[in-house]
């Protein structure tokens, strides 16, 4: 009976293209971090621009249709059904909802809105802009906030318009945040923004926003932005000369012959790397909210750390920050995938839990509606998981939520490090580059077996370093509910090297094997581990379209497994004219695997050929 | 008017069809007309009268009906005799008035004053006309006839637009009926109300026994006064191009221009007609077709051709039209072509994976209707989105959105719908009216639909264009485009909102509600503050051309009635040389109500 159960998963997971993981792992992400799902009434499209968590215990949403919802008992504590009264309605693609003092603050397209219901009947009767945005007309020219800041200032963010390239200059202050104080007065804060659907302030003050991989944005990535920087994109420049810019900066001061960002960042300082690098197609397509946890616990198993969603992927994955020499830097590590649409936002519930609101409307994601609502918590349970990573002179150290193995973590074989960068440019995406694979130099395992420091040959300064721990285990035997992160390295502290001794790299022991898992395809699930290694799976699924088209599909273009390779080292979107995200170049995969897989989706092409003679 | 000339001027050039006028000089073109008939220069009428002014001249046709009797004789018949036919024409019908256009004299699209009504039928203005037999017994003589699919009349006084594309029925060499007539489209106002409706017969009141293929235009004239001009029409009776067997040569390999190969072709082939589907694969192939073009007469024909990839389209060994295209792309060519057999070559190279393969050709003659030269099959059809409907069936209904304005993209729009069926588009930066309409309300598919790039929204009944500017002014100055208010928001009562706003040139706030009366919106602006300059205000009513103050506190300009209680309108010349009507304010508010 069991058995039946764990085939029926796997099959499931293929079909959905959210390949299981091949090691047989016995805990999942669901077993300590759980997905509750509120239900919408039918006639609602609650499309999620914005959350807003309210003090009397209500939620309220706002939509891409222009509506203002209270959720009354979203935290379905005495039943499980919700009520939705519609408080405004009539606003123009709300994309970011606040709550303060008795009062509502939205984004619409064109204007920060104040609304009120000053009759208390429930429903919104006094609209007031607190400010007017420019606007060309062009769809793309969206506005994000406001996020209230300790003062009371609103926060709003403005996206460039699509003409083929992100633009700023048709409407101002596209391509900035902004500051709105209550009464009124708009004060630029940074510019060089693409698509900033998601920001917020930790709780040291300092403003960290999600932004997607596009022109000049090799990847997805979150940046810290203090007053005057400038975070890559040029589109918005226009408005560097305007009076009140606090940045002074043109395009031609930046650089564009495809080196990566920091190179760029050498040359003129007022570039502002990223904090943290989400490698694309990895660690989400579309980066869009951030949220660090304050709940002390409550939240998860790491107060104080960052979970950042992926509209595309419907994912929240998690983010750890240090500081080093006064720049933050830190990991990206997954957290929570299978949500039911695409993730815009992220807020935290008034017990800790996390609500979480989805659109995929005109971009499609893996998860399969249209738009949903749904909440994460954590149900207590430890995981073990990476808990932190910290740079150190030669290396880094590893903290985990529960002691490990002490053998695990001294076999070299249980890791595999590489590092790479991406291209800074204005075509759109980056191939991964300078790829190194890295050795370690030594091990160290604490007293407690909860931190492990190694020291590596060759830590490259602002590279993305991608750690697979993939042999380490905790006392029991079991293996990281997560084996993967990524440290951007921006700085390089000082201190001393670590002495110690080397890794039992001679002791070769396989602590993982390929599990081969024939399903009534063949050895699909041998391609599997391919797909999801080299993140294919992440856009495409064999028989449904998800970010990209599915494998079938590709295969009715009768391209060579040639033709295939070229196309995914470079890839050409005009092929996929009904696709609104364009594929990344993936030429960092290995030309064997690559027609491997491509072998394998022409030969989907018979199998459909010989369905249809049936 | 002015709305209407701009649809006219837009329309000419895209379709190319050329309308002959019917000249309303005079009554020669009409066959035998009666006395109730006469040509004059203007006709007035309020939303109220149930007569016609007139103002002596040329332009309009006029009825006036004799003693109100019914008389057969009193229709009017062109000298024209059609079969399929394009007719436009405007018209003016007084409070009550019933008229109608007979197609071939045969089949009738009803006019008639069906202003404000909730719901309409066959009878009412748009409709197709019932059919009536005696044998089917008593109370059951009437039948068919064809509801508009809204209301799309204008108020009684106010110039209406009508267009008819017409397909007449088809007989055989015995003259026995083979196809039935079809009303391929009836738009009223510029919303189309009928669409490829197939009548059975012919209306009631035809004044003929029996279908045929050909008839009269019959304006009926014995219901009472009406007002007709700008009529003009095209139709299609003349012979068309056509294309005999196509022979085919088909090559394979990387062709980057449609230039025909030196090798031998892979195959040829011989089909009956123009068709992509012989090419067995996707890409990388060039296929030269073959064709006889049988010209009937002496004339210009307008080629229009439509391919994925590249391609060329050649008469005669001339290239009319070369280039890389999408399938959706028309492209037109035209040419002169002598009576006669020429030859027609089309070359066609697709260089790339994507896209679908398809092949169209079509040909225009004035005179004679487009007809595909290919394949049905070989040119894909467009995929149309369902519309997403924003109702205001219940209560008021608010929606932002952009909007096009007289050709521009505005980008601060807040449409307002009402139950009562009359909504409207406001630029909420210039405290201005874009639009009202009547009917249903929003559009909101290219809004919501995917990524909703146009992000706009569009009126879903009988709309009219408003001038899009604030309307107050100081005494003696003049109106400018724009306005520098500050837009203050707006309050709900009764779900319905009053705009606000500070009026720095006046130093005083403004409040603006809009609200649904009787058949039309009730305007009421409010001057709220004490400033020195609040008794030097006025209200502009309108700007343009046709501007006709008809009695006191009653104006029209083309599209629309403005009414209002109170001081005495002055119509001025405006330094562009159209004219402007203004109410000065005589306290702190002023009431004026849209009508159309």
């Amino acid at each position: 009976m069991m058995k039946k159960y764990t085939a029926f998963v796997l099959l499931f997971a293929v079909a959905l293209g959210a390949f299981a993981q091949t090691k047989p792992t016995s805990k999942k992400e669901q077993d300590y971090y759980e997905i509750k799902t509120l239900p919408i009434p039918k006639e609602i499209y609650l499309e999620v621009g914005g959350l807003a968590t309210m003090p009397d215990g209500r939620l309220a949403v706002s939509t891409r249709r222009g509506e203002i919802w209270i959720v009354e008992n979203p935290y379905q504590k005495s039943s499980h059904q919700t009520y939705y009264r519609r408080f405004a309605s009539g606003l123009h693609e709300v994309l970011g909802l606040a709550y303060k003092d008795g009062a509502f603050y939205c984004s619409q397209r064109g204007e920060l809105t104040k609304i009120t219901d000053t009759d208390r009947d429930g429903v919104a009767d006094l609209y007031e802009p607190i400010y007017t945005f420019d606007l060309s007309g062009n769809y793309h020219e969206y506005t994000y906030g406001p996020v209230i800041d300790k003062n009371g200032d609103m926060w709003v963010s403005l996206n460039l318009a699509w003409v083929g390239f992100g633009e700023g200059k048709f409407a101002k202050w596209r391509g900035w945040f902004v500051k709105i104080s209550p009464d009124g007065k708009m004060e630029p804060f940074a510019g060089g923004l693409r698509s900033p659907a998601g920001y917020s302030f930790n709780d040291e003050g300092d403003l960290f926003y999600g932004e997607n991989q596009g022109d000049w944005v090799g990847s997805g990535r979150v940046t810290h932005l203090a007053k005057g920087e400038f975070a890559g994109n040029p589109g918005g420049l226009k408005w560097a000369k305007e009076p009140n810019s606090p940045l002074k900066l043109s395009l031609e001061e930046i650089q564009d012959n495809g080196s990566p960002m920091f190179e760029a960042a050498k040359k003129n300082p007022k570039i502002k790397l990223p904090a943290v690098w989400f490698p694309h197609a990895i660690m989400g397509i579309s980066t869009s909210d951030i949220l660090q946890d304050t709940t002390k616990g409550k939240f998860s198993p790491f107060p104080g750390q960052y979970f950042v969603a992926d509209q595309g992927q419907s994912k929240v994955m998690r983010m750890g920050l240090e500081k080093v020499n006064g720049v933050y830097q830190g990991f990206a590590i997954n957290y929570r995938e299978g949500f039911q649409s695409g993730i815009l936002r992220e807020r935290f519930g008034l017990d800790g839990s996390m609500f979480v609101g989805m659109t995929s409307r005109g971009w499609g994601s893996t998860g399969k509606d249209d738009f949903g609502l749904q909440r994460l918590f954590w149900n207590g349970n430890m995981p073990f998981e990476i808990d932190m990573i910290k740079a150190k002179s030669d290396g880094f150290e590893f903290s985990f939520t529960q002691p490990v193995d002490a053998n695990s973590v001294k076999k070299a074989a249980s890791y595999a490090i590489r590092s790479y960068i991406y291209k800074y440019q204005h075509q759109y995406g980056s191939p991964i580059i300078e790829l190194k694979d890295l050795k370690i130099k030594g091990v160290e395992v604490s007293a407690d077996r909860k931190k492990v420091r190694i020291s590596i040959d060759g830590i490259r300064q602002f590279f993305i370093h991608e750690f697979t721990l993939k042999g380490v285990l905790n006392e029991n035997g079991e293996p990281l509910l997560h084996e993967t992160a990524y440290y951007t390295l921006n700085e390089i502290p000082a201190g001393p090297v670590l002495v110690a001794a080397a890794p039992q790299d001679q002791i070769f022991t396989k602590v993982t094997e390929v599990r081969v898992v024939k399903n009534s395809l063949g050895n699909d699930l041998g391609i599997a581990s391919l797909l999801k290694k080299h993140t294919c799976s992440a856009c495409h699924a064999k028989d449904s379209k998800l970010i990209g088209p599915a494998f079938t599909e590709i295969a009715k273009r009768n391209y060579s497994n040639q033709q295939i390779l070229e196309l995914v080292y470079k890839p050409n979107p005009q092929n996929w004219p009904d696709y609104a995200t364009e594929m990344a170049p993936m030429s960092h995969v290995p030309k064997a695997d690559v027609l491997k897989i491509a072998g394998w989706i022409n030969g989907l092409r018979e199998k459909e050929g010989l369905k249809n003679r049936d | 008017m002015k709305k209407l000339l701009f649809t006219l001027l837009l329309a000419a050039p895209l379709c190319a069809w050329a309308q002959q006028a019917i000249p309303l000089t005079d009554l020669s073109a009409f066959d035998q007309p009666s006395k109730n008939w006469t040509i004059e220069q203007a006709v007035f009428s309020t939303y109220a009268d149930t007569a016609l002014q007139v103002s002596p001249g040329k332009g309009v046709l006029v009825n006036t009906l004799r003693g109100g009797k019914y008389h057969r004789t009193d229709d009017l018949k062109s000298k024209m005799q059609h079969g399929d036919i394009r007719l436009l024409v405007d018209f003016m019908l007084p409070k009550g008035m019933n008229s109608g256009i007979y197609l071939q004299g045969r089949y009738e699209v009803q006019l008639y004053d069906s202003w404000g009504k909730k719901t309409v039928k066959y009878s009412d203005c748009g409709g197709i006309y019932e059919r009536w037999d005696d044998n089917r017994g008593k109370g059951k003589e009437g039948y068919e006839g064809y509801a508009p699919r809204q209301n799309a009349s204008k108020a009684p006084g106010l110039w209406q637009t009508l267009e008819i594309d017409f397909q007449a029925p088809r007989f055989d060499a015995n003259g026995k009926k083979i196809a039935n007539a079809i009303f391929k489209k009836v738009i009223l106002n510029g919303l189309v109300v009928q669409e490829n409706i197939e009548v059975s017969g012919m209306t009631r009141g035809a004044i003929f026994d029996k279908e045929a293929p050909f008839g009269p235009i019959l304006i009926q004239g014995d219901h009472g006064p009406v007002a007709f001009r700008n009529l003009r029409y095209e139709t299609y009776e003349k012979p068309t191009a056509s294309l005999g067997e196509v022979s085919y040569d088909y090559y394979t390999g990387k062709f980057t221009d449609p230039i025909i190969p030196t090798t031998k072709p892979v195959s040829t082939g011989k089909i009956p007609a123009l068709t992509y589907r012989v090419i067995p694969v996707n890409n990388d192939y060039l296929i030269h077709y073959k064709a006889e073009l049988t010209i009937p007469e002496d004339d210009n024909y307008e080629f229009q051709t439509y391919w994925t990839g590249s391609g060329e389209l050649k008469v005669d060994g001339v290239v009319l039209n070369k280039g890389a295209h999408w399938f959706n792309e028309m492209v037109p060519a035209s040419t002169f072509l002598k009576a006669g057999k020429h030859a027609l070559e089309i070359i066609h190279i697709k260089d790339f994976p994507w896209g679908p393969k398809a092949l169209g050709l079509q040909v225009k003659r004035i005179g004679a209707r487009l007809v595909s030269l290919h394949d049905r099959t070989s040119l894909l059809d467009p995929d149309a989105v369902g519309l997403i409907e924003v109702k205001a069936n219940a209560e008021p209904v608010l929606q932002r959105s952009f909007a096009f304005h007289q050709g521009k993209k505005k980008t601060h729009v807040i449409h307002v719908g009402d139950p009562a069926g009359l909504h409207y588009s406001y630029d909420l930066k210039q405290g201005a009216i874009l639009q009202v309409w009547r009917g249903k309300f929003l559009d909101a598919t290219q809004m919501w639909d995917n990524r909703g790039e146009p992000q706009t929204s569009e009126p879903l009944g009988l709309t009219v264009v408003q001038d899009g500017k604030f309307p107050l002014v100081l005494a003696h100055q003049a109106q400018p485009d724009s306005t520098d208010l500050v837009y203050k928001g707006y309050r709900l009562e009764a779900g319905l909102p009053i705009f606000m706003y500070d009026w720095p040139a006046a130093k005083l706030r403004v409040e603006d509600r809009i609200q649904p009366a009787g058949n039309g919106l009730k305007r009421t602006l409010t001057l709220v503050g004490a400033s020195p300059q609040k008794s030097d205000v006025e209200a502009v009513l309108a700007t343009g051309h046709h501007l006709s103050i008809l009695q006191n506190g009653l104006a029209s300009q083309p599209g629309n009635f403005m009414e209002w209680k109170g001081a005495t309108a002055e119509l001025l010349k405006t330094a562009a040389g159209a004219s402007q009507i203004r109410v000065p304010f005589t306290g702190a508010q002023f009431t004026y109500d849209l009508i159309w």
